[in-house]
């Protein structure tokens, strides 16, 4: 089975100022991302990600290179017939409502009328949107926004979808359903490439992640055997006392280990935020 | 095929209400109708024309103006909206093709157009019908020839306007597919109309002899690319003359309007090809 992207030695030069002076935006990068796996694709702005991603969805020609969506080239609307896009800061006609903008999604993504009502319904329940849907879009807050992108990037049950900063200027909670939704569509087999600044989000949803800086692939592979140092251990230890400590020590150096550093486990912000704003939606 | 009209329709559809939303056009429709509706008040500027004459001319001027100015500004707006507010990025990441987008868009626009050719030339039916009516009781009383207007020509002269507007919506369209802001696009979509206004001359000088074959050559390229949008003003001869206009002229102008509408639609899609978004 073919992956559900593949970049091959992907190169995108703009020209810029009168001079037509070369950037190069993207340099050289390869990617296979598997199927049915949640990917991240990290970086800092101006890194390449964007550009990248747009080659993948052709919105932007490539200057080299070869790209294909589930085997087929990325240009073509096949491919974007099983595809769905988020993109970053996502804005909508404002006088349509969440619903009607749904449904407009739907028919231009090839939905058949007969399917449309149940297909706009699943997806306005998945983004959690359906008691917003028939006020308009230009009442909804920023999460809601990106709640009502998600909904229509995945009206047509796509089997890919891609997703660019889905999580800015998003507060914890908003994240955080943004976050169950991506694990939904994992759970449906789906392959979602998630593009995030929000490197705690990443490391919790993603399977496998790739770093870029400055056009260039950096680090590619899964999220664990990436993070893991795999000649450090952590001992999360109850009611040690000093004499257990010593004790403990003293045994680890009999078999030729040493502690070096013992410190008190810490709980994230965001895990904390998270607590304590129990329930609280943006709805 | 049907497929691809079903996604047309639904970007044509979206545009319109739109459009029909934006302030400028409720501006520009209210000062077309103040203008058609007015006419009647400043009859007594006429110099010697019959008084239908000249109620219709100052509807057909008002037509003219604005029709263009919402022609050319309101369509520029429309796309570069969808560009610069990335909805765009959003809709071509479906399968929509760029041909079937851009003309989603046209087709939005011309709707539009439609609308407001449609109500400029009800209101323009609506003053000529009162007037006639008591041009007539006076020339009944004074035993003269009464001055009539024909609905029919209006009817047809309204859609060779909406006709005229589609030609610029669509030249201006191929201009913002190649445009990189709004201002570029609406100056040289003005500047396009203005040309296309005096596209005569340079047809008249085509057949003329010249001892220069760049400047025939310029010339012959002018008449040819640019539309001649004097043709479509033919008003007089058929609201106000009976038969002044011969069999087929219609027809002709019509079917020039459609080929032209159809080359810069296409020219459009050519060019937004290329772009990135």
């Amino acid at each position: 089975m073919s992956s559900a992207i593949s970049v091959r030695h992907l190169t995108k030069d703009f020209r810029v100022g009168l001079r037509g002076l070369k950037l190069r935006a993207v340099d050289d990068v390869s990617l296979e991302i598997p199927r049915g796996q949640v990917y991240g694709l990290l970086g800092p702005n101006g890194c390449g990600k964007s550009t990248t991603l747009k080659i993948v969805l052709g919105l932007v020609s490539a200057t080299a290179g070869e790209v294909s969506i589930l085997g087929c080239p990325s240009a073509t609307p096949e491919a974007r017939r099983r595809t769905g896009f988020l993109p970053e800061a996502p804005y909508f006609h404002k006088f349509l409502t969440g619903r009607e903008l749904v449904r407009y999604c739907a028919r231009l993504s090839g939905v058949a009328s007969a399917d449309v009502a149940a297909a706009v319904d699943d997806a306005l329940a998945l983004a959690a949107m359906t008691e917003a849907a028939d006020r308009a879009v230009g009442t909804y807050s920023k999460g809601m926004l990106q709640r009502i992108g998600f909904a229509q990037a995945v009206v047509h049950d796509p089997e890919l979808v891609i997703l660019d900063e889905p999580t800015a200027g998003v507060d914890p909670v908003g994240a955080s359903a943004i976050g169950r939704m991506i694990h939904a569509m994992r759970a449906k087999g789906k392959t979602v490439v998630l593009c995030s600044h929000l490197l705690g989000q990443v490391e919790q949803v993603c399977d496998r992640v790739a770093i870029m800086d400055r056009g260039k692939l950096v680090l590619e592979g899964r999220v664990e055997d990436v993070l893991s140092r795999r000649d450090r251990h952590v001992l999360t230890v109850e009611a040690m006392t000093p004499a257990a400590r010593e004790a403990a020590e003293a045994a680890l150096a009999a078999h030729g280990a040493k502690v070096t550093s013992v410190t008190h486990p810490r709980r994230s912000l965001e895990d904390l935020f998270r607590e304590l704003v129990t329930g609280s939606r943006d709805a | 095929m049907q497929a691809s009209l079903q996604r047309i329709s639904w970007i044509s559809r979206v545009t319109f209400l739109e459009a029909v939303r934006q302030r400028f056009f409720a501006f520009l429709l209210v000062l077309g109708a103040a203008m058609a509706l007015s006419s009647v008040s400043f009859r007594v500027l006429d110099f010697g024309h019959g008084e239908l004459k000249f109620i219709a001319d100052f509807g057909f001027g008002g037509m003219f103006l604005f029709g263009s100015v919402l022609a050319v500004v309101m369509t520029a707006q429309l796309f570069f909206s969808e560009m610069d507010n990335k909805t765009a990025l959003t809709l071509l990441a479906k399968p929509l093709g760029r041909g079937e987008f851009l003309l989603g868009k046209f087709a939005g626009a011309w709707a539009v157009l439609g609308v407001f050719v449609a109500v400029l030339s009800g209101l323009l039916g609506l003053v000529l019908w009162a007037r006639e009516q008591e041009l007539m009781l006076l020339a009944e009383q004074t035993g003269k020839v009464p001055a009539t207007f024909s609905a029919g020509g209006l009817a047809q002269f309204a859609l060779l306007q909406w006709l005229r507007l589609g030609v610029v919506a669509a030249i201006v369209l191929a201009i913002s597919a190649l445009a990189r802001t709004f201002l570029y696009a609406v100056v040289v979509g003005a500047l396009a109309v203005v040309a296309g206004q005096l596209q005569w001359i340079a047809q008249d000088a085509v057949l003329k002899p010249s001892e220069s074959p760049a400047y025939e050559a310029v010339l012959w390229l002018t008449s040819r690319l640019l539309p001649n949008l004097q043709q479509f003003n033919i008003g007089d001869a058929l609201v106000l003359s009976a038969g002044g206009v011969e069999a087929g002229a219609v027809l002709s102008v019509v079917l020039a309007g459609v080929a032209y509408v159809v080359a810069y639609v296409f020219l459009g899609t050519l060019l937004f090809r290329r772009r990135e978004i």
